[in-house]
């Protein structure tokens, strides 16, 4: 216990001296990877913003099937029947015409008279159906709507926001999109962490090489280095994450308004917590990569240093 | 304590640098290794605490099979051995309090013990009004000094020195030497590598003689 206490010590004090040491580069790495991360972070805040738009839009994919007008209650609760059978329904909800001409009338309270003066029901009854989400909600609902329209009873069928399912599929491609941007910036990233290392291993290679001569571990010697990538790691999306508040800041103060028609009174978000933890910690695994990566190859040529 | 048998090492060269080594040092003793330039002796040394590698041979150093050591275990052969290099190899950019007690922070030693043998090693050499200077600050044996603080202070049972005295006027060698006999009567085995001939002819010591990697005299 004393001696891990003794080995973390030293191992943080010498990390800590590194850093000093060493304090231009690991500057510059850690701007690159802030640069680097803040890019990505602009996607994923796009990205988040959408898909909690897209939450409050996917209530409005519906597939809404209106009734003959001489619908009988038999046809109706067959109809029901089918809907509530089918597995991709999510809800289904009946409206007479009453109360379509109800409503109708309401949201139209105020406005013309002669729709208040008219004395028949135009509307009809209708069942609203909305869907479970998934990738390809719209052909399931096309499927669904191919077999309705022969069913007795149905008089036309009609989708509700067709776009937004469309834009569903826009968003799967968006987040392969940044899966891959993320793991190729990753992969840059590393190259230039390990990079980052390998200078700071040759600025102290006579002291490494003595470290070995005098009998200290592999362990012992390659840590703060692992370390230093960490921090790298660390600095660098904190720093990314810090830029990006400031812009999501200035963003909302700019131009929330001007959104507001695009974003239907959603209010732009900052990424989500977890989102940003795991970016510090994806950010300190890339370091922790990239430095295991340069020091792996310095360590692995043995002990004629 | 140190046994070599039949050690080849060659660098590529035309001759050996080592060629059919047969030596035994026993537990204690204090040797003297010498030969002329190119013989071999530094080379020998190094590959005592595995700097270099033996092309062929057997080498036991305090129970190590050292040709067969496996790299992680290396660390802990190199801990029974303090080796004062021809170079010195002192840090630059730390004082000499700071290099002695390098050499225990990176075994993992606690630093209060740290302070303490790192201060005893110090009295030891004579040098601690000079704890606070860098070495570029020091003359060559001042740095000798260190240099030797620094390989005793983790206790090593086996003392390698290559070339000890190699610059150092006769008063100088023969006070650093006196610190070697230091570390012997605290049962420290001593291998000194060197020219010198003062030394040498002083008799004190056996003296393995190498000549173009072989052993002349034993
Ligand atoms: N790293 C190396 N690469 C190639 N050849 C080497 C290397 N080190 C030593 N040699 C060669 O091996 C031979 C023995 O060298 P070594 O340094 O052991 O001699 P030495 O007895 O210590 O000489 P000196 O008294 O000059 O220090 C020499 O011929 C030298 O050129
Ligand atoms: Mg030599």
């Amino acid at each position: 216990m004393r001696a891990l206490f003794q080995f973390l010590n030293n191992v943080l004090g010498a990390t800590a001296h590194n850093l000093k040491a060493n304090r231009q580069v690991f500057l510059v790495s850690v701007a690159t990877i802030t640069v680097a991360l803040s890019i990505l972070g602009l996607f994923l805040l796009v990205f988040s913003n959408l898909k909690s738009m897209m939450s409050t839009w996917d209530r409005q994919v519906q597939l809404i099937v209106y009734l003959d007008d001489d619908v009988s209650e038999d046809q109706k609760s067959k109809l029901r029947a089918l809907f509530e059978g089918h597995p991709e329904v999510e809800e289904v909800a009946f409206t007479s015409r009453e109360e379509a001409w109800e409503n109708f009338r309401h949201s139209f309270s105020g406005g013309a008279d002669f729709i208040q003066d008219l004395d028949f029901n135009p509307l009809p009854g209708s069942f609203h159906m909305r869907f479970k989400s998934s990738p390809d909600r719209l052909d399931k609902i096309k499927d669904f709507a191919q077999v309705l329209n022969k069913q007795p009873g149905v008089e036309s069928l009609e989708y509700g926001e067709k776009w937004v399912a469309r834009f569903e599929k826009f968003m799967i491609f968006i987040q392969v999109f940044l899966l891959a941007v993320g793991g190729l910036l990753c992969l840059g990233l590393i190259l230039i962490i390990s990079n980052t290392i390998k200078l700071s291993y040759y600025s102290r290679q006579d002291e490494i090489e003595l470290m070995r001569l005098i009998g200290a571990t592999n362990r012992y010697i390659r840590t703060p280095f692992l370390l230093e990538g960490v921090c790298v790691g660390f600095f660098g999306a904190v720093a990314s994450l810090a830029l990006l508040k400031a812009m999501h800041y200035y963003i909302q103060l700019r131009f929330q308004e001007s959104l507001d028609f695009l974003t239907r009174g959603v209010v732009i978000q900052f990424l989500p917590f977890s989102w940003s933890v795991s970016m510090v910690v994806v950010s300190m695994a890339v370091g922790l990569m990239g430095s295991y990566y340069s020091i792996h190859q310095f360590l692995e040529s043995g002990d004629r240093q | 304590m140190i046994q070599l048998f039949n050690v080849f090492k060659s660098y590529g060269g035309v001759s050996p640098a080592l060629d059919g080594v047969t030596l035994t040092i026993h537990k204690g003793d204090f040797v003297y290794l010498t030969g002329p330039s190119g013989a071999g002796k530094t080379t020998l040394l190094k590959i005592l605490f595995r700097r270099e590698r033996l092309d062929r041979g057997q080498v036991l150093v305090h129970g190590f099979n050292v040709g067969k050591l496996d790299d992680s275990r290396l660390y802990q052969l190199r801990r029974k051995i303090g080796v004062v290099f021809q170079d010195y190899k002192l840090l630059p950019r730390k004082t000499v309090f700071q290099n002695v007690a390098f050499a225990q922070e990176v075994i993992g030693v606690d630093r209060k013990t740290v302070k303490a043998h790192t201060w005893q090693a110090l009295k030891e050499v004579g040098l601690t009004q000079k704890r606070n200077a860098y070495p570029p600050e020091l003359s060559g044996g001042e740095q000798q000094r260190v240099a030797i603080a620094r390989a005793l202070v983790n206790r090593p049972s086996i003392l390698l020195a290559d070339e000890p005295t190699g610059n150092l006027d006769p008063a100088m060698a023969a006070e650093i030497l006196a610190l070697f006999e230091q570390a012997n009567r605290n049962g420290v085995t001593v291998v000194l590598a060197t020219h010198n001939q003062e030394l040498l002819r002083a008799g004190r010591y056996p003296v393995i003689t190498l000549n173009r990697g072989r052993v002349v005299e034993s």
